[in-house]
């Protein structure tokens, strides 16, 4: 689907986050050994949320007085988080890293397209980029 | 996308808001229908004469206690205001979807203008300082200080449900006076969400009251002696020849905003890719129900070429434009407010077609509505080309999604003509020359100028200007004006003997 609004944009951004979150507890329970690590990214992610929502909320109306509109397409950045059966610590790693790439690639594209009229609202995408870039070396330290 | 959760799920009975205390009124009823589904959505009242009179005395009762609390207390009252807005941001934002139909993020922009009117309001012990010099003869002193006046008048439009009472109120309550908001009765629903929290705030009774209702509810604000002012945004008719006349012989301050048929002006050397979104939300944004919204898009030069394509384009975006309910966040445009004020857009589109214009956009028909909605009060965006400045199409406010596409063969021809219109709101010109911009800036009477910006809207710190049939007054809203429109100065000269 494409997403034109920057409402639409915000709502897929907290829909990724809400949805790896669950993803996040659900392996902290299923592999305690690294459960409180993961468990810290699932809170990261609701951190992620509110700082995205204050941005957004803070600049909308640059975004409309400036005749912004964002062109992505959401089939690009979703993901199927439900648990495979049978699977081993190792894969559930794997799916989760390349949920954070998707995930990484939603906020890239995201700021990038944002670049030219808000201000806040590239650098707060970009922060998360950050934060899980920094993600994926402790995921990959994890495996 | 799915449609986002209404904030009003049953039907709400509106009371006034008077000396603290929520009021039900004995004046006649009247619905308020969400123009996009069709749903009664609450019923608002048509308060009466005494009605109105009791939320003036409440306010006159209030203003000898308000005046004397500290500046730092009054302002901690709007310190929590702000913070119970932020929490309620979302709330907000949907009632106002629901009551006026404009898109989420068009309310949630008007909900973050509003607070930010409360925030600069925040600042008023600096804001509201006098100022003095020593020794202006030998051993004589003088000062200014700013004092309150009283109780004040707010009458706000359909348009900005939740944000236009809010370009005064938060100034006038700071400065130490008390008002008497009189909402829209299209769309009551914002201002009655914020008097709740202005109650929570902990405001004291009496200082901020809302009134719903009418013409008797104006008038008696008008005639009232108790009134020191009154804040107005409607019709040009209405704020010259009953609002600021009004005052005038009652002895009233007044800031009286009016209509707008304001110019985007298209030089050949714009940004073409950042005009045409530009454009589109400075046209269609609000569905053209902004007295900021361009109105006659006044292309510039001799190049058959570059009107053509430009044209074009225009007319591709708006074409593209989605339709549907505010609260779908798919959709960029919604319905008008009504059905009278479709009826009457769509008399405008009819009478353009009679003077000889060339709807090369038809906005009546052939547009696609996203979701199930009945089409009572939708519009597609139209566009007409071959206007000719003296047409009416060019001249009158239509307030509703419709283009006129005049041209010019010179940036002074351009100027003439946007000088030529009774109205000067909000005027812009495109291009990426500053000696044009500097020009268009420099010459253009309007209160408002936009140099590649399509809606010229003033932030809350500066005052939200107009010019010509835009306005009546001296003094604005919003920011250091609104603090002088709700102050007096006296001048104090001193010498101890």
């Amino acid at each position: 689907m494409r997403l034109h609004t920057a409402s639409e944009v915000i709502s897929l951004a907290r829909e990724l986050e809400s949805e790896s979150a669950k993803l996040y507890r659900d392996l902290a329970r299923r592999y305690p050994k690294n459960g409180d690590a993961l468990a810290l990214f699932a809170k990261e992610n609701e951190g992620n949320i509110v700082q995205i929502e204050r941005a957004y909320y803070g600049v909308i109306t640059d975004a409309i007085e400036g005749g912004f509109a964002f062109d992505m397409e959401s089939d690009e950045y979703t993901f199927d988080t439900s648990p495979e059966k049978d699977t081993g610590y190792p894969d559930a790693l794997h799916k989760v890293i390349s949920i954070e790439e998707k995930i990484v690639k939603f906020y890239s594209d995201a700021a990038r397209q944002s670049d030219t009229l808000m201000a806040d609202i590239p650098r707060a995408f970009r922060q998360v980029v950050k934060k899980r870039e920094t993600r994926l070396t402790k995921l990959m330290q994890l495996l | 996308m799915a449609l986002l959760e209404e904030a009003i799920k049953d039907l709400k009975i509106v009371k006034n808001y008077i000396g603290g205390e929520w009021v039900e009124s004995k004046g006649t009823i009247q619905d308020v229908i969400n123009p996009a589904t069709g749903k009664l959505i609450a019923k608002v009242p048509i308060s009466t004469k005494d009605e109105t009179e009791a939320a003036i005395k409440a306010a006159r009762e209030a203003f000898p206690a308000w005046r004397t609390t500290p500046p730092l207390a009054r302002v901690r009252c709007l310190f929590r205001l702000k913070e119970l807005l932020e929490q309620n941001f979302e709330e907000l934002s949907r009632i106002q979807t629901q009551e006026h139909g404009k898109t989420i993020d068009e309310s949630r922009g008007e909900t973050r203008r509003g607070i930010e009117n409360v925030e600069v309001a925040c600042g008023i012990p600096t804001l509201m300082m006098g100022y003095n010099l020593e020794d202006i003869a030998s051993g004589i002193d003088e000062y200014v200080i700013r004092q309150p006046l009283g109780v004040f008048g707010i009458i706000a439009p359909f348009n900005f449900p939740f944000m236009i009472p809010l370009w005064s109120g938060p100034y006038a309550v700071a400065t130490g006076n008390c008002i008497v908001v009189k909402p829209s009765p299209e769309v009551p629903n914002s201002q009655m969400r914020l008097a709740e929290l202005i109650e929570e705030a902990g405001f004291p009774v009496g200082v901020w009251n809302v009134v719903n209702g009418e013409r008797e509810v104006v008038s008696t604000l008008l005639e009232s002696p108790d009134i020191k002012g009154i804040a107005f945004v409607g019709r040009t008719s209405t704020a010259r020849d009953v609002i600021y006349r009004k005052c005038g012989e009652t002895g009233k301050r007044v800031i009286a905003q009016g209509a707008a048929k304001n110019f985007m002006v298209i030089m050949p050397d714009c940004n073409v890719e950042r005009t045409i979104p530009a454009l589109m939300t400075s046209f269609f944004g609000n569905t053209g129900q902004r007295c900021l919204s361009g109105a006659n898009l006044l292309i510039v030069g001799e190049d058959d070429q570059f009107y053509k394509d430009f044209l074009n384009r225009v007319v591709e975006a708006a074409k593209n434009i989605v339709i549907g309910y505010g609260l779908d966040e798919s959709v960029q445009m919604g319905p008008v407010r009504s059905k009278d004020k479709k009826e009457r857009i769509v008399a405008d589109i009819e009478s353009g077609i009679k003077e000889g214009a060339k709807l090369i956009l038809d906005g009546r028909k052939g547009f696609k509505v996203t979701g199930n909605y009945p089409l009572t009060c939708f519009l597609g965006p139209s566009i007409f080309e071959g206007v000719k400045p003296e047409m009416k199409l060019a001249r009158e406010e239509i307030f509703g999604p419709v283009m006129s596409v005049l041209r010019a063969s010179t940036l002074d021809e351009a100027i003439n003509i946007c000088n030529a219109s009774r109205y000067g709101n909000g005027n812009a010109i495109f291009t990426s020359s500053g000696k044009s911009a500097r020009e268009f800036q420099y010459r253009v009477v309007s209160g408002n100028i936009g140099i590649n910006i399509g809606i010229v809207a003033p932030m809350a710190f500066f005052p939200f200007s107009g010019m010509k049939d835009s306005f009546f007054g001296i003094l604005h809203t919003q920011g250091q004006e609104a603090v002088r429109f709700f102050t007096e100065s006296k001048v104090v000269i001193q010498r101890w003997l």
